[in-house]
């Protein structure tokens, strides 16, 4: 896992770790280094001060060339194991004793060397003049294996490595309890955040458990919580007013739209008695006067009863279209196939040379109320008829889309057509897009397709384009 | 006739053959004489001041020849020159340090050293039975090494102190042993 993705606890004590451990080798190694120099250094002035001694005892020795006095002197370095060679040489620089007694001769200088010792290889070696006053009696040579500093380089060793064990596991002890300081509160609040977004509650607080960033970091945490939980609370009461409000809004709308339907009911209702009246009386004018009036006079007659028809007409359908309103849709199922044919029978029982050519799909049955579907069909068709009817040959198809959950009817025919930017007007009351010269009608024929559709679940629109016909669609679910 | 040529060869011979080995005794004798004088130390009044000679003295016959002279012409010890001087009756030594008694007789070595018994003087010897006589050291070959006798009572007596380097090189004299 690289080291930025760890988790932070295992973070901290890397981190605390590495410090301690690279302070400590650091120390260790500068200790080393000191202690193998002040080491050497003393190691050197001791087998010079060994060998000032020995000087200083082998004078008599050398000066009256006694051999044997001169080896029990050498004899005596048995007490320092590391000095493994000595040699005395005398006046004219030829050895005169060498310790041990033993040794091979091929195994120290022949003669005297440069005075001091020196580090050589694996060992400490050197020559010191034997001197008494000003008198060079002779020199000695002594040689000291670095047994005893390679001893104390272990020594050193391990206690280092205990020391270094000993404080890196104290060290890691104490990280791991002065860690949660700082990683408790942390993942703490990672926690809380954590339980806050799954269960969605904002109620949960955070706990405080100091008073530095992490403290501030929980206090600023909670008072988001605190925000979220006042919005959140103040949202939903705006929700509820809203749809109070909505629903309040909409009972009105509904008894008032009642009302507006009854209204307009009841004067469709009352309008068309005193018409039934007048188109009576232009009839009585036709019939019994028709010898008493001149051409001018029976021409206005004329217009007044074609006038008077066109807005029975107006009345029927406002009539109709209110109903519509009124009446809740009863739910059979509807033999669609039967019902399109009655209604082609029904809309064009002129065309009887055959005039438009009819493409009927097999139309699938549907749910739906049977008297106002068939509203819906004769809308549609009769439409089709009326916008095609001054095309030489007229094509109109009838057929269906199934998807899921509903089924799509479309009726296309390859009339007049109309401009698209006009289609938000298409199913409004009274909207037309075509002059009642051209096409007759009282434009509340599709608001009837529109309301009877939208009361069934369904939806329903057009496709269109000037010239080259309408397909119209409604959908009506399953 | 070659038996007789082969032993007078060795009649020719042996006094070469003797006094060779003589001559170099006294030479080393001589030697250990000077070399004496490096592990003794005399009382500040053995010299009239620090500038003043270490005498080595030789009563008796002169064994040495010149080369005692020849050994300590030019040394030092402790700062001092030193001379040799040589007596021929105990009367005449003067100022003196170490003395080499060369006199074959017991009872002229006695009357030397009964006359130099209050001195700071190193008196030696190779007499036998020098050091019962009240001798200081007594030279002696063994091995065919020269080596010395100290007799500590006697020395310590005349204010003479001898380093124990020589004494670890000496043997030790004790009266009751020897009486």
């Amino acid at each position: 896992m690289p080291f930025k993705d760890m988790p932070i606890r295992r973070k901290l004590m890397r981190i605390i770790f590495l410090i301690c451990g690279t302070a400590l080798l650091a120390m260790s190694i500068s200790l080393f280094i000191y202690g193998s120099r002040s080491f050497r250094k003393s190691s050197l002035e001791k087998l010079s001060t060994i060998g000032k001694i020995i000087c200083t005892n082998s004078t008599a020795a050398l000066i009256f060339e006694n051999r044997q006095d001169a080896k029990e002197i050498l004899a005596a370095l048995k007490a320092e194991p590391h000095v493994v060679t000595a040699v005395l040489y005398d006046e004219k620089g030829k050895p005169f004793v060498h310790y041990p007694s033993e040794l091979d001769t091929n195994a120290f200088p022949l003669r005297p060397g440069p005075e001091g010792f020196r580090f050589a290889h694996s060992r400490l070696e050197g020559f010191q003049p034997v001197v008494m006053e000003t008198r060079r009696l002779g020199t000695l040579y002594m040689q000291s294996d670095l047994g005893d500093m390679y001893e104390e380089f272990r020594n050193y060793a391990i206690i280092t490595t205990l020391v270094m064990i000993l404080s890196l596991s104290l060290a890691w002890m104490l990280t791991r309890l002065l860690q949660k300081n700082i990683s408790v509160p942390i993942l703490a609040l990672a926690g809380t955040a954590r339980m806050i977004s799954d269960k969605k509650d904002y109620s949960v607080r955070a706990v405080k458990r100091s008073k530095d960033e992490l403290g501030s970091l929980t206090d600023a945490f909670n008072d988001m919580l605190e925000q979220i939980q006042e919005q959140n609370l103040a949202l939903n009461e705006f929700n509820q007013k809203l749809e109070q409000k909505v629903s309040e809004r909409t009972i009105q709308l509904e008894n008032l739209n009642k009302e507006l339907e009854a209204f307009s009911y009841s004067i469709s209702h009352d309008l068309r008695a005193p018409l039934r009246g007048i188109i009576g009386f232009v009839t009585i004018l036709e019939e019994d006067y028709t010898s008493r009036l001149d051409d001018e006079a029976r021409r206005i007659t004329t217009i007044i009863k074609n006038n008077t028809m066109k807005m029975g007409h107006l009345i029927d359908d406002l009539l109709a279209f209110s109903r519509m309103g009124r009446k809740d849709i009863e739910k059979t199922t509807i033999s669609t196939s039967a019902m399109v044919e009655e209604v082609i029978r029904e809309v064009a029982p002129d065309d009887k040379n055959g005039h438009i050519q009819w493409v009927i799909d097999s139309i699938p049955d549907v749910k739906g109320d049977i008297n106002a579907v068939r509203q819906v069909w004769i809308n549609l068709i009769s439409n089709a008829v009326k916008y095609s009817a001054k095309k030489a040959a007229p094509v109109i198809e009838i057929g269906f889309i199934s998807r899921q959950g509903e089924t799509i009817f479309f009726i296309k025919d390859n009339g007049v057509g109309f401009d698209e930017k006009y289609k938000h007007k298409l199913f409004k009351v009274f909207q037309r897009l075509h002059s009642t010269d051209d096409f007759e009608g009282t434009g509340v024929g599709l608001a009837i397709v529109e309301k009877v559709i939208a009361k069934h679940g369904g939806r329903v629109w057009a496709e269109a384009a000037v010239g080259k016909g309408a397909c119209f669609y409604f959908s009506l679910p399953d | 006739m070659r038996y007789v040529f082969v032993t007078l060869l060795l009649i020719i011979n042996l006094p070469l053959v003797a006094q060779a080995p003589l001559s170099r005794e006294y030479e080393l004798k001589a030697v250990f004489l000077y070399n004496f004088a490096q592990f003794v130390e005399w009382p500040p009044t053995a010299f009239s001041n620090s500038e003043a000679p270490l005498i080595i003295g030789v009563i008796g016959k002169n064994p040495f020849g010149t080369r005692l002279k020849d050994i300590v012409s030019g040394e030092k010890v402790n700062g001092h020159d030193v001379s040799v001087q040589y007596y021929d009756n105990a009367e005449d030594i003067g100022t003196c340090h170490i003395l080499f008694i060369n006199l074959p007789e017991a009872k002229k070595r006695e009357q030397v050293l009964q006359l130099l018994k209050d001195r700071n003087i190193l008196t030696v010897s190779d007499a036998p039975g020098f050091p019962a006589e009240g001798g200081m050291i007594r030279l002696f070959t063994r091995d065919n090494k020269i080596r010395f006798e100290v007799n500590l009572e006697v020395s310590r007596a005349a204010g003479l102190s001898i380093s124990s380097k020589l004494l670890r090189l000496a043997d030790l004299f004790t009266p009751s042993k020897n009486s």
